[in-house]
């Protein structure tokens, strides 16, 4: 994925992706992820979770403008099956020189 | 690739969904290409509200309708299916032998978040979601790395500047 992603970005549109294996992202560097240890198959959470799985496309979205070393990789607090997305507090300025991270 | 093969591998996927630790073992054998070239760089110009966003997914997904993903070669197939955000999620199927699906099957978002796009763009968080997303199914190896990045992703860059696109945001599986 990070190859495909790699060359999105090379032809000046900007990208982010969430990764779900760190090693792999760290080899290929592609120019913006957020990192979750999470299952195979669950990138986004478990079916049916709303909150959760729009927890992580904002989170995504914030790293996209948060990031500025190209090749970082944001690790998300969100844990397996034990984080609580009540209290989780959505970016309210995805912009440049918006949210920083 | 033989019917046991495929099954072989369904199997080692369903195994290391449950037991992700297991999975380390395939993590590490695995060499994913390293370019060493500078890590490509374009960020984004205009707050999300103003720009058209698209995904790009290497889970596999595509619709019913479309031909599967090819899964007897070994190295994978670098070829794309052309995702219709419209249509996609009343009839979609997952080809992929190398993880398990069977949550993705219940609800799509969880690889593919259509859904949450949708509803940030009725809110205004996103200026305008694509009409046509991309799929790839991931695990290419061998030979297919050259054709993916040379050609596949080339097209799909291609078509993405045609349908005037800002971001992108990609999920695996």
């Amino acid at each position: 994925m990070g190859l495909i992603q790699r060359e999105i970005e090379k032809a000046g549109i900007a990208t982010v992706g969430v990764t779900i294996v760190r090693e792999y992202t760290e080899k290929v560097q592609p120019p913006r992820s957020v990192y979750l240890k999470w299952p195979f198959g669950h990138p986004l959470g478990e079916p049916g979770n709303v909150k959760q799985q729009r927890a992580v496309v904002l989170e995504a979205f914030k790293a996209l403008y948060g990031i500025t070393t190209p090749g970082e990789i944001v690790d998300l607090p969100f844990r397996w099956r034990r984080h609580d997305y009540e209290s989780y507090e959505e970016p309210d300025n995805l912009s440049p020189g918006g949210d920083k991270q | 690739m033989s019917i046991t093969n495929r099954f072989k591998n369904r199997l080692i996927a369903k195994v290391i969904t449950r037991y992700p630790s297991l999975a380390q073992r395939f993590i590490s054998a695995y060499e994913p290409w390293e370019s060493g070239e500078a890590v490509p760089w374009a960020p984004p110009q205009k707050p999300l509200a103003e720009c058209t966003l698209a995904m790009v997914t290497t889970s596999g997904v595509h619709h019913s309708t479309q031909e599967p993903f090819n899964m007897q070669d070994s190295e994978g197939d670098p070829s794309f299916r052309a995702i219709d955000g419209a249509t996609i999620g009343s009839a979609y199927k997952i080809t992929h032998d190398y993880y398990d699906h069977s949550d993705a099957e219940k609800d799509l978002n969880i690889i593919f978040p259509l859904q949450r796009l949708q509803e940030l763009q009725q809110e205004g968080v996103i200026g305008q979601l694509a009409d046509t997303h991309y799929s790839f199914m991931g695990h290419i190896d061998g030979r297919h790395i050259a054709t993916l990045i040379g050609q596949a992703a080339q097209e799909v860059v291609k078509r993405l500047k045609r349908d005037q696109v800002d971001v992108v945001l990609l999920t695996p599986a």
